[in-house]
């Protein structure tokens, strides 16, 4: 597939803050990839460097293979960016404000489209800015982006404001540019989102990539949690390499399995007469904590 | 390099719709001001040749040529000169104030807020939204330019010819353009628009002071403040054009500089280290007394310091006044001053009552800021805690009582300590009880201030412009023969003239009493009302 954003070995220091050590991952065309990490771990000094918006120390970072600051003016024709913390100019009207993006891209503005998403967001466009809560502001914003006619969608936690069926229709929305065969790159915190949307997620820690590809390659290296009840004992359980935090409580065994021994436990299991057995996927919060878990204290 | 400016035209004709209100108010009350100062020195003193001599020599007083600028023309003293001396510098300062607010504004407030983010993440030059605040801030001048100039043909004098007025307009704008291009600079260095803002404001300060001093004492000093270098253009004296060449060619290369370092920089930065703060809230700051103490610190300072400043500035003029006029009909005429008393005490009382004016402005400004508050809503989680709302109120009142008398405390006695020590003939204690007199008066600003947060909290700028009709009774009054009616809706106009009127304890006490009336009702409305 055509790669569409392409960051290699980023680095960015603030002061004495080391704020990206190792930062590489692509996004293709019409891929939604989900960017994902927790406050300060580097994903807004990314897509701040993705907008030339800050320059990286080291590495390289392309859009559309342009360099990201040298090129940015024309990288940002075909780029739509709606920030989680929206600010405006507070004596102007939330319309006038999506006007104004939307001309400085260059286009006419699709009254028709921008009407259609003013009444998906439920949106009152004639108040001003002063007036609008941190969910309205992010509407302007959400509203702008959509409209445009753009090929690469970036996303800073963009629905931070929103209530839950508001954020349906971001979804919603960014499905339609998907399919129109716009990529996205979506950095999020709220991983239901990320799971529901993404096809490919980039996991950042203290400014470094631990993870990176697929939803469905990714759990793999994850495990799946077994719920199973068995006529004969299974004593020797808690031996077996891909089984791990083996519970037993009323007759019901519970564990984590590697989710890519899948077959060895069906094999070992089978003598023991099994009853019930329920398999949960992995979810991404599993996937996620393990990884930070793993290295407490430093983040 | 041209891709880094990018679209600067669409975000200059979109600053000028964001920006056009505040901008007319800036040109509006810079149009006042010199319309103001023309009129009174054209119109009320250049009628006679022996007048305008007696001017000059007021104008030769060390402590007005501290506060307006060197004394011009001594051979020839016309009103261009005049003019010139007591309008140049005090324009400079405006320009320069609204310049520096401007350029803020529209670069580094926008930068902190995120707005530039929103606007750099289309495709827009690096350097575009800077490059639009620039040409905001010429544009801004240039109106000043036009406006001085049509004020000055308008109300033209013989001694004010045509080349001496396009240069007067030349140097107001390029005074604000220079401040302005060093506002730029400040933006690229701090990472917050206060800091920006306080550098340039630093820069202002510094170059009136350094003109101080050159026009003072060490002459050569004056070309080095860029407020003294335009000052030696002397329109309707010298009227030398190159002091306003090398201005303008600084400012270019402040702006050359500023351009450079947003274009290199990431968005967000400074090259000035950020401050680390207070990790733990002090024990006062938890007090409402110590929070609300410390939401107005800074200007609380700054309004302390102009204050002395300007009670020391009038002291030390004072006394010169006094010896200067003795036995001078003419202006004694103008002044309407009473037999046997000296015109110098007879200031005395208005100059107490301008200090007491400009003391009022802090008082209320710290009151409103409660309005501020509630307005950003930061408010709801002080209501939220264990103060009611009348300890909250109650707080920014009493703040704002003290602000009042202590300021006017402080004003008067730099006044009067500078008038006594200056061998001015007036007792210190008449200073002080003169400077008292007014406070009383000033308790009714307050005491409205609270009755329209209480009641009406969306019109509270009615109690400004109740001041400004204060100050220019205050100025005007007896110039204009303003009808009685009017002149009696000022509170100060009920306030004794100490030393040439008696201390009156029943004006005193029945204004504290209606200003205690009005902040009683006041604090009622406030009890009971909405907070937005």
């Amino acid at each position: 597939m055509e790669k569409i954003i392409e960051i290699r070995g980023l680095k960015k220091a603030f002061g004495k803050t080391q704020a990206l050590s190792d930062v590489s991952f692509d996004v293709s065309k019409g891929e939604i990839v989900g960017f994902i990490g927790p406050n300060g771990s580097g994903k807004s000094t990314t897509i701040r460097i993705l907008l030339g918006l800050i320059k990286a120390d080291e590495g390289r970072a392309s859009i559309f293979g342009q360099d990201v600051w040298d090129e940015a003016v024309d990288i940002h024709k075909r780029v739509a960016y709606v920030p989680g913390d929206v600010s405006l100019w507070p004596n102007l009207t939330g319309g006038e404000v999506i006007d104004l993006f939307l001309s400085m891209r260059g286009q006419k503005v699709d009254k028709q489209r921008k009407e259609e998403l003013i009444k998906k967001f439920e949106f009152n466009p004639t108040k001003k800015c002063r007036s609008y809560s941190t969910g309205n502001r992010q509407k302007v914003a959400l509203i702008a982006a959509f409209a445009a006619d753009a090929d690469v969608y970036i996303f800073d936690e963009p629905t931070a404001g929103l209530d839950p069926l508001q954020e349906r229709i971001f979804q919603e929305q960014a499905r339609e540019v998907q399919q129109r065969g716009a990529s996205v790159l979506l950095s999020s915190h709220i991983l239901s989102e990320v799971e529901q949307l993404c096809d490919t997620v980039a996991i950042i820690r203290q400014g470094e990539i631990v993870e990176a590809g697929s939803m469905n390659e990714l759990r793999h290296l994850t495990r799946t949690q077994i719920v199973m009840k068995t006529n004969e004992k299974v004593p020797s359980l808690e031996e077996q390499d891909f089984a791990h935090d083996v519970s037993r409580e009323k007759g019901e065994i519970i564990f984590q399995l590697d989710s890519d021994k899948m077959p060895e436990f069906l094999h070992f299991i089978a003598p023991y007469h099994v009853t019930k057995l329920e398999s949960a996927p992995p979810k991404l919060e599993d996937l996620f904590m393990r990884h930070y878990e793993s290295t407490k204290g430093g983040v | 390099m041209a891709q880094a400016f990018m679209q600067t035209a669409r975000l200059f004709r979109f600053s000028i719709k964001k920006d056009w209100g505040k901008i007319s108010l800036w040109l509006l009350g810079s149009a006042f001001f010199i319309f103001g100062g023309l009129f009174e020195i054209v119109q009320l003193f250049g009628g006679d040749p022996a007048e305008r001599e007696t001017l000059a020599l007021v104008f030769q007083n060390p402590g007005m040529i501290a506060l307006f600028g060197r004394a011009l023309g001594e051979q020839n003293f016309t009103n261009g000169a005049i003019f010139t001396q007591v309008m140049t510098i005090m324009t400079f300062i405006l320009t320069g104030i609204m310049s520096i607010l401007l350029v803020v504004r529209n670069t580094r407030s926008e930068e902190e807020d995120g707005i530039l983010e929103l606007i750099q993440a289309q495709p827009v030059g690096r350097v575009a939204h800077t490059a639009a605040a620039i040409l905001l801030l010429v544009t801004t001048n240039i109106l000043v330019l036009i406006i001085s100039v049509v004020i000055l043909m308008a109300l033209k004098d013989s001694s004010m010819m045509l080349e001496g007025v396009l240069l007067t307009g030349t140097i107001y704008a390029t005074s604000g353009i220079f401040f302005g291009a060093v506002t730029l600079v400040t933006a690229q260095l701090s990472t917050n628009a206060r800091g920006a803002m306080m550098l340039a404001f630093g820069v202002l300060g510094v170059s009136y002071i350094i003109r101080i001093i050159g026009d003072v004492s060490l002459s050569f000093l004056s070309w080095f403040s860029p407020m003294g270098l335009l000052y030696n253009t002397e329109p309707f004296v010298k009227n030398d054009w190159y002091p306003v060449f090398i201005s303008l060619g600084t400012s270019l290369l402040l702006i050359a500089l500023a351009l450079f370092l947003k274009q290199k920089r990431d968005m967000g930065s400074g090259l000035l280290p950020d401050k680390e703060g207070e990790r733990h809230a002090s024990a006062v700051l938890k007090t409402p007394v110590g929070f609300a103490l410390n939401l107005i610190k800074t200007p609380l300072i700054v309004w302390t310091v102009a204050l002395i400043i300007l009670g020391v500035t009038y002291g030390s003029v004072i006394g010169d006044l006094d010896s200067l006029l003795e036995g001078n009909e003419i202006l004694n005429q103008i002044i309407a001053a009473e037999e046997g008393v000296s015109i110098s005490q007879q200031f005395l009382a208005m100059i107490l009552g301008v200090l007491a004016f400009i003391s009022s402005i802090p008082a209320l400004q710290f009151l409103y800021r409660l309005r501020t508050e509630e307005v950003k809503g930061r408010l709801n989680n002080v209501f939220a805690g264990t103060h009611s709302r009348y300890v909250i109120l109650g707080t920014f009142f009493l703040l704002s009582v003290c602000v009042a008398l202590v300021l006017q405390l402080l004003a008067s006695l730099a006044f009067g300590g500078a008038a006594v020590a200056m061998d001015f003939n007036v007792e210190f204690i008449d200073v002080l009880l003169a400077a008292m007199a007014y406070v009383p008066a000033v308790y009714i600003l307050i005491g409205m201030g609270t009755l329209f947060l209480g009641w009406l909290p969306k019109l509270t700028a009615i109690v400004w412009v109740y001041l400004v009709f204060i100050f220019i009774n205050l100025y005007f009054g007896e110039l204009f023969n303003f009808p009685d009616w009017l002149r009696n809706l000022s509170a100060f106009q009920y306030v004794p003239e100490i030393p040439v009127e008696e201390w009156s304890w029943p004006v005193a006490l029945s204004l504290t009493g209606a200003a205690l009336a009005f902040s009683a009702i006041g604090f009622i409305g406030y009890r009971k009302r909405d907070i937005d």
